[in-house]
């Protein structure tokens, strides 16, 4: 019972008034409960050597309250958590400077081992003026009054600890923080110096092949042309593998916001539309509303159905159709993009999520990453993606649907709100 | 006259190609190696419009569009500016809104790399707007 009440007092007032103020408080009570001269308080150096000298009351500068008073035997008794009492500091014989030890007219000296979790923290001794005897309680509860100082300290470190480690979290984090900003820079710097002579090269070809047209064969033209698309070829590479990169680093997630289906499908149709047309394919849509709020990256997941539409374009001949379709199932968004295309051999079906696969390795359109980030995209959300050939009760084509589950987003949704009005604010001082 | 355009790009070749092709249209065209040098040229030459690539070394094409908007440069502010450059449009705009708060105030944008026909075209329609 005793130890518990003593940890119950030391955690309420630890957290109320800080370790130094506590230990201050408890000397001064003590001092005048016991209507001793002073005391002091000392703690034991981190290597158990020394003791340090850190609370004292009541008594006058010049008494050597900071220093040893005991010899090496009696000093290493209280070390082991025995109480001493020195009744006569004059003719004690465990006192190793006697003459110091009496300044200011001290004569009687308790010596209390300051005790946390069975170890020694410390020691609290009492000077008085007077010869001062106790009895076996009195001694008893001084011991536990010291023990309710080594508790405090105790919890006092532990919470300096628990500080230190979050501060430490929090520079760790800092640091990766910044080594995934760093990264990122480097990332676009490589990519800006990859494409640069790409860009330069296909200039200069272009305006070959706008000016020479009439002194070149068609074999020449054609080589040229087939030049500018095989740079296009490399440039969109070097793309996908900047998104890929910037997708596996996390970066997006900071791009996660509350995303309303409406205006992040309309977006996305509207740019299928864009895209299919000119090559003779119809978009058609079918959305099932409502669909509830999701928390995603609204970016992301329009880049994702328009790489899905433009695989379908890609593989789907003039004439052919195109439908995205959006609704709910359970607790989840499921999206389809479906054509009547050439289709997916069976064969290819498992591997068609697989980085750097291409269905006909001789093509050069495409770099084989496309479906790779859908999928990566997919993950981020935590949903699923799966592609159906022939889609179901159809004889050809393909069918590539993802879901993404409404789950948990209440909570997080809530977080972020709060974060963005902070953002926000900030963009506002800007 | 001839229209002046200011064409400022770090790439020495991107100039070549571009400066072919619009000088073949009958422009008059003024180079830049670096946002500074394309600051100097504007006050110097007053162009009637100007082709910025964004990423350059001294000035970046970011910081020519921050100069642009000083009192100092108050008489060329209005000049047209179509945006060549490898980086996306989104990109580019979230970059200079988180950095300035404004928004980034250009004629047209176009990524590298552009179709010569789609270059002339943007660079016609704005000029033959003015006149």
């Amino acid at each position: 019972m005793r130890h518990r009440i003593i940890q119950e007092i030391a955690s309420s007032v630890v957290a109320a008034g800080g370790v130094d103020n506590v230990i201050r408080a408890l000397v001064e009570s003590t001092t005048l409960g016991t209507e001793a001269k002073g005391c002091s308080f000392l703690t034991l150096s981190a290597d158990n050597r020394h003791l340090l000298h850190r609370i004292t009351y009541g008594m006058s500068e010049e008494y050597p309250y900071t220093q040893q008073i005991l010899k090496r035997e009696a000093k290493e008794q209280v070390l082991k958590g025995t109480p001493l009492l020195v009744l006569d500091v004059k003719s004690d014989p465990r006192v190793r400077y006697k003459e110091e030890a009496q300044k200011g007219g001290v004569v009687s000296i308790a010596f209390l081992p300051v005790r946390a979790r069975y170890k020694i923290r410390g020691v609290m001794r009492l000077y008085f003026s007077e010869k001062k005897k106790f009895d076996r309680e009195e001694l008893d509860f001084l011991d536990s009054i010291a023990e309710l100082g080594g508790i405090i300290l105790q919890r006092a470190e532990d919470q300096d600890r628990l500080a230190r480690d979050a501060e430490e979290a929090r520079r760790d984090l800092a640091r990766i923080r910044d080594e995934r900003r760093h990264f990122l820079s480097f990332l676009s710097m490589v990519t800006h110096d990859l494409k640069s002579p790409l860009v330069a090269v296909q200039g200069y070809l272009k305006l070959l092949l706008r000016k020479s047209v009439d002194l070149l064969d068609e074999r020449m033209t054609n080589g040229i042309r087939r030049s500018i698309q095989r740079i296009d070829g490399m440039m969109e590479l070097i793309s996908d593998l900047l998104e890929l990169s910037r997708l596996e680093s996390g970066q997006v997630v900071s791009e996660f916001k509350p995303v309303l289906w409406d205006d992040m499908l309309g977006a996305a149709v509207e740019m299928a539309h864009e895209l299919s047309e000119p090559k003779g394919v119809a978009v058609t849509t079918e959305i099932h509303r409502p669909l509830p709020e999701i928390f995603a990256s609204e970016i992301r997941l329009q880049q994702l159905i328009l790489n899905l539409v433009s695989n379908s374009v890609r593989f789907t001949p003039r004439g052919g159709n195109i439908h995205i379709s959006a609704r709910r199932d359970e607790d989840s968004v499921v999206v389809c993009v479906e054509d009547n295309g050439e289709g997916i051999e069976p064969d290819k079906l498992p591997h068609v999520f697989e980085e750097f696969y291409k269905g006909d390795p001789e093509s050069v359109e495409g770099t084989g990453l496309g479906l790779s980030i859908c999928k990566r995209i997919v993950d981020m959300h935590h949903g699923r993606i799966w592609a159906e050939s022939p889609p179901p009760h159809k004889e050809t084509g393909t069918r590539v649907c993802f879901s993404i589950p409404v789950g948990v987003t209440c909570h997080i949704e809530e977080r972020w709100k709060l974060k963005e009005n902070g953002g926000r604010n900030n963009v506002d001082i800007l | 006259m001839a229209e002046k355009i200011l064409l400022a790009d770090d790439d020495p070749d991107v100039i070549e190609v571009i400066s072919i092709l619009l000088e073949d249209e009958g422009y008059d065209l003024i180079t830049a190696g670096d946002g500074a040098e394309a600051l100097e040229k504007i006050k110097l030459e007053s162009p009637d419009l100007i082709v910025l690539d964004l990423l350059m070394p001294l000035v970046d094409g970011f910081g020519v569009f921050n100069a642009l908007r000083e009192p100092g440069y108050e008489p060329w502010s209005g000049i047209p500016i179509i945006i060549l450059t490898s980086v996306r449009e989104e990109v580019s705009n979230r970059r200079y809104e988180l950095e300035t708060g404004h928004r980034m105030d250009y004629a047209a944008y176009l990524e590298k790399p552009a179709d010569p026909d789609e270059l002339l075209e943007t660079v016609s329609s704005l000029l033959g707007g003015r006149d």
